[in-house]
């Protein structure tokens, strides 16, 4: 697959970076870098989903990447930019002329869709041709944006590790599970693009998807052709466009235009209490009764304190429809009623609510969950401390291990030498530094060499790697290393927000 | 600019949440109009966390990419409509994609929106709580076109937000920078773009990127440059700029031994621009003392005042390390005091913190250094995730809802009111914004603005039926941003009409005479 047309690879860059091939040590011949989720103290989330490297590797990087066109570009945009020449136009031409433009680079790393602790070599990068040594760290900016769809797949599976936990224990069953959180991100985010890879890295885990532009990311760079589904559903503009005295008519229109499938209201443009009171619970009562399970109406609430308002509402509905209670004693609305909770979803606030539904007896059968922003932005490369960093270089043919150790941050110290990645006697992952690593037990695979993509996954091989063990739908964790808590995991995505 | 039809590959009849496929279905029965608007929420009732930020005003950008890049021209073809039946089939195991409404679009309009958005003038800053940008469909059949848009429309929700805290921040560089050395000289450099590689994607990167150059000069995220060539023009040959400068790679290569043999390579690499030299790589205290203070310190003392060593520190605690590094160099390279009396370090060395930075320990560091009789002259920042990653669409409320249809011929004021919380009210009916005579912005709803009391309506006509009709470059972007700048409750800065003059000659890098600027939108 042939990267991008017109997108400039030399463009692509943190400015300094372009003065970088100056500054290493003269005779240097090989950079090996590599990228891990740097373990920290206090740090909420063990492990992390490797997702997201073949989306780069297809779209910019693999294949015929300079061209003559783009050298000129970018030699001319530096040179105003640093208001002096400074740009390396020999070393990018040489790419061109040795390598017919495409990049002499090779990129191993963990398969995809993985779970590996934190603090592991998730991929190397190195290159494979002494004259482009600089090359390694040129590509970090594009590579290090790997944080993303790492850390929206990671909060993604953390989100059904909690309904997990709460569905087998309030129902005995998962049934469901993977469409219990529907991504209501794509207004949310900042970019087209950022929502395509968001979106697909929430399918790594639940099939049950608004952002459209996620499917399609899939269907393109995965291999699977529709990766999640939805259901008709009402918006504000559907219910207010009718006029505030006839909410009554709006929901009806619904309940006739969407006759079988379920279909999800918005109930809260005025007051939802009432309206699940009088309107679905008296005035509609009949037509909503006599809707089957497969066709559920789906009451959303969108406004006031989530955990409450959905008690609230709860009890509302038991009210007027009645409930049954579950094989394992919990109370479930009758079939044709559901509810789904799409504001103010984050992983705390997800626990609270099943948590008080369950004090109250209520199954998590009975709600679905959306979440936006929580999903697919209110992360960043400090979530999970995404880093990328140089562990090796060869110069005058002796290879060194290097790394920074700042005595002002211990955490921030890197690994050294070259590394691989195995699986202990005890069954642990691990990394093993300066270059002591078995081949054979290694766990990275060399996916990209010289512009070809060598191995691929598919959706499908994701998804089952990225499957909930034993372990995470019970409240005792798997993780031996530490002694923190899953309620410890669950305080708080971000740090630092305003 | 180019007349390219946003990316070729792009389907809008795809761009959207799922459920509004369904939409069409769901307004009453002989909906002819539906009309929807943009603002930036007012949040009144705020809960017990106090903002140390208010951000009270936005800065309004980003809707001409949105335009250019995806709404304008032929967006309609008969294989994006077979695409989007086929994938919708599927996504919903059902067929319920309006193919008949997106055919009539292709056919009566080849393929071009039938919506009509109004706007405010790129690079205003305005008031919360204002309406911002309007839309609606133009033609009868099409009334479900208004809101399929607003998901790809509300995601100006970040250029906004990332201008507006740009800005914000650039209000606290200033007032710092005139208190403690009398000037405004290097504003614009002071805050360093260092977010390319933090944020969630390329084109993410481009947008956030190019709304911090609205504000400042200095980035390092390249592909900013390229947005606001390729969607906005400016007269200058590029917006933004940046200088050498190392990483920790290109000191570690050279082995824990040889931190010193790493700096003066680099520093030999540069000798005539200026350089910032990543220290802390090992220990950032003993770099600075006996590397940078006594062993190359004849190289740094021949450099000159525009070819500076720029030391950058890139961990611990932001403030603690800076004045730590502050102390460390002044004690070996001796400092002098400034006309507001603060210290400033000889001119070849200067000092940026590229780490950790936001809004708050921003103000936190410049507050610290002031304390400690440091002028800002001194520092520079850079800032990556704070900057272009940190940010959602809560932090300024941004919301798009429908507020007026036409049924059965009649037009009707519409809302929301949720009783659980009065923030999420919106407005009624047909929106106007302008100015009233003491300055104040006020948005009239009802259609009163038809009535002419309150003047111009400041929301021009920007896109009709797949047509761009009024862009903006950015030149005037900045200009908007001067002069909102110069708005009177931030003249607190710049105390005398000749101060001001002095200002806007030094500052405006090209080619405005603010003095000529429409009197209705702005007063000074």
């Amino acid at each position: 697959m042939m990267a991008a047309q017109d997108f400039n690879f030399l463009l692509a860059t943190d400015s300094y970076k372009i003065t970088h091939y100056k500054q290493y040590p003269p005779n240097v011949s090989k950079v090996y870098s590599y990228f891990e989720c740097r373990r920290k103290k206090g740090a909420h989330f063990n492990e992390v989903v490797f997702f997201g490297l073949q989306y780069l590797l297809k779209k910019y990087l693999a294949g015929r990447v300079v061209t003559e066109e783009k050298i000129q570009e970018a030699k001319v945009f530096y040179q105003m930019h640093f208001k002096q020449a400074v740009f390396d136009e020999e070393g990018w031409r040489k790419v061109l002329e040795k390598y017919d433009g495409r990049l002499p680079i090779r990129i191993k790393a963990v398969p995809e869709g993985k779970i590996i602790p934190r603090g592991n070599v998730l991929f190397t990068v190195e290159n494979t041709d002494p004259d482009f040594y600089w090359l390694t760290n040129y590509i970090e900016t594009m590579l290090v944006q790997m944080w993303y769809p790492i850390t929206v797949a990671t909060i993604s599976r953390e989100f059904k590790k909690i309904l997990a936990k709460h569905l087998k224990a309030t129902s005995g069953s998962l049934e469901g599970l993977d469409i219990k959180l529907h991504d209501f991100g794509y207004r949310g985010v900042s970019s087209q693009e950022s929502a395509a890879l968001g979106g697909a890295a929430h399918l790594v885990n639940f099939c049950s998807t608004d952002t459209v532009a996620g499917l399609l990311m899939v269907q393109r760079y995965y291999g699977c052709p529709m990766a999640g589904f939805s259901i008709p559903a009402a918006e504000h503009s559907t219910i207010i466009s009718w006029g505030k005295s006839r909410e009554k008519d709006a929901f009806e229109c619904l309940l006739d235009q969407f006759p079988s499938g379920p279909v999800a209201v918005v109930s809260d443009s005025y007051d939802i209490f009432k309206a699940c009171k009088h309107i679905w619970g008296d005035k509609l009562k009949e037509r909503v009764m006599e809707r089957s399970e497969d066709s559920a109406l789906i009451i959303r609430p969108d406004s006031g304190d989530p955990a409450q308002t959905l008690i609230e509402v709860i009890k509302i509905l038991e009210e007027c429809f009645g409930c049954s209670l579950n094989s394992i004693g919990y109370k479930v609305l009758p079939s044709y009623l559901r509810i789904i909770q799409g504001d103010g979803i984050d992983l705390n606030s997800i626990n609270e609510i099943l948590e008080k539904l369950s004090d109250e007896g209520w199954s998590a059968e009975n709600v679905f969950f959306g979440c936006g922003s929580a999903l697919l932005q209110k992360i960043n490369r400090d979530t999970l401390n995404c880093a990328f960093k140089c562990s090796y270089v060869e110069t005058n043919g002796k290879g060194m291990d290097v790394y920074k150790q700042p005595v002002t941050d211990p955490s921030k110290g890197s690994k050294r030498g070259r590394l691989s990645l195995r699986r202990n006697s005890d069954g642990f992952i691990e990394t093993v530094e300066r270059g002591a690593g078995k081949p054979e037990e290694d766990m990275l695979v060399t996916v990209f060499e010289n512009g070809t993509i060598l191995q691929e996954y598919t959706l499908d091989e994701i998804r089952k790697a990225a499957q909930l063990w034993e372990d995470d739908m019970s409240p005792s964790q798997h993780n031996k290393e530490d002694a923190t808590t899953l309620e410890i995991h669950q305080k708080h995505i971000m740090n630092g927000v305003h | 600019m180019e007349q390219h039809i946003g990316t070729t590959d792009f389907n809008i009849l795809l761009a959207t949440d799922s459920y509004k496929v369904t939409h069409y279905k769901q307004y009453p029965p002989n909906t002819s109009k539906v009309y929807s608007y943009f603002e930036c929420r007012e949040k009144k009732t705020d809960p017990t966390k106090l903002r140390k930020v208010k951000y009270d005003k936005t800065v309004f950008y980003g809707l001409q990419y949105i335009l250019h890049r995806y709404l304008k021209g032929q967006v309609v073809t008969r294989e994006k409509i077979q695409e989007a039946k086929e994938v919708y089939r599927e996504h919903f195991q059902d067929d319920v994609f309006n193919e008949k409404g997106w055919n009539y679009i292709l056919e009566k309009y080849n393929g071009h929106l039938p919506i009509e958005i109004k706007a405010v003038p790129e690079g205003s800053v305005i008031p919360r709580g204002n309406v911002l940008f309007t839309v609606e469909s133009t033609d009868p059949e099409c009334y479900w076109l208004t809101n399929w848009v607003e998901t790809i429309l509300v995601q100006i929700w970040y250029p906004i937000t990332v201008a507006t805290n740009s800005r914000e921040q650039k209000k606290i560089l200033a007032k710092y920078l005139k208190e403690t050395s009398g000037s405004l000289e290097g504003l614009e450099y002071k805050l360093h773009d260092f977010g390319y590689r933090g944020v969630s994607s390329q084109e993410t990167a481009g947008i956030g990127a190019s709304a911090h150059l609205v504000n400042f000069k200095g980035t390092d995220t390249v592909a900013g440059i390229g947005v606001i060539k390729k969607y906005y023009g400016t007269k200058d040959p590029v917006p933004g700029f940046s200088v050498p400068a190392a990483e920790h790679s290109t000191i570690t290569a050279w082995g824990k031994d040889h931190e010193k043999d790493a700096f003066e390579h680099i520093i030999k690499q540069f000798p005539s621009v200026p350089v910032s030299i990543v220290s802390d790589s090992y220990d950032i205290y003993n770099a600075c003392e006996k590397i940078w203070g006594e062993d190359l310190r004849s190289l740094i003392e021949m450099r000159s005042a525009d070819a500076p060593l720029v030391v950058r520190p890139d961990s611990g605690n932001p403030l603690d390390t800076v004045l730590k590094v502050l102390e460390i160099l002044g004690k070996k390279f001796s400092p002098t005091e400034n006309s507001k009396g603060y210290k400033v370090l000889p001119p070849y060395i200067r000092v940026i913190q590229g780490d950790g930075v936001d809004i708050n320990t921003l103000q936190e560091i410049v507050e610290g250094m002031k304390k400690h009789r440091w002028s800002i002259e001194n520092i520079a920042f850079g800032s990556g995730g704070a900057l272009l990653q940190k940010l959602t669409r809560d932090l300024l409320n941004c919301s798009f809802k429908c507020s007026y249809v036409v049924t059965n011929g009649l037009g009707v004021n519409v809302f929301k009111d949720p009783v659980a919380d009065p923030n999420k009210r919106s407005k009624k009916g047909r929106l106007s914004l302008h100015r009233k005579p003491n300055g104040d912005f006020v948005t009239l709803e009802e259609g009163k603005g038809d009535l002419e009391e309150y003047g111009q309506d400041l929301l021009h006509t920007v896109f009709r039926n797949g047509k761009i009709v009024q862009n903006y470059t950015f030149d005037e972007e900045w200009r908007r941003f001067m002069c909102a700048y110069t708005a009177r409750e931030d003249f607190a800065l710049l105390d005398r009409r000749t101060e001001r003059r002095k200002y806007r000659q030094r500052n405006i890098h090209s080619l405005i005479d603010v003095a000529k600027l429409p009197p209705l939108l702005y007063n000074t």
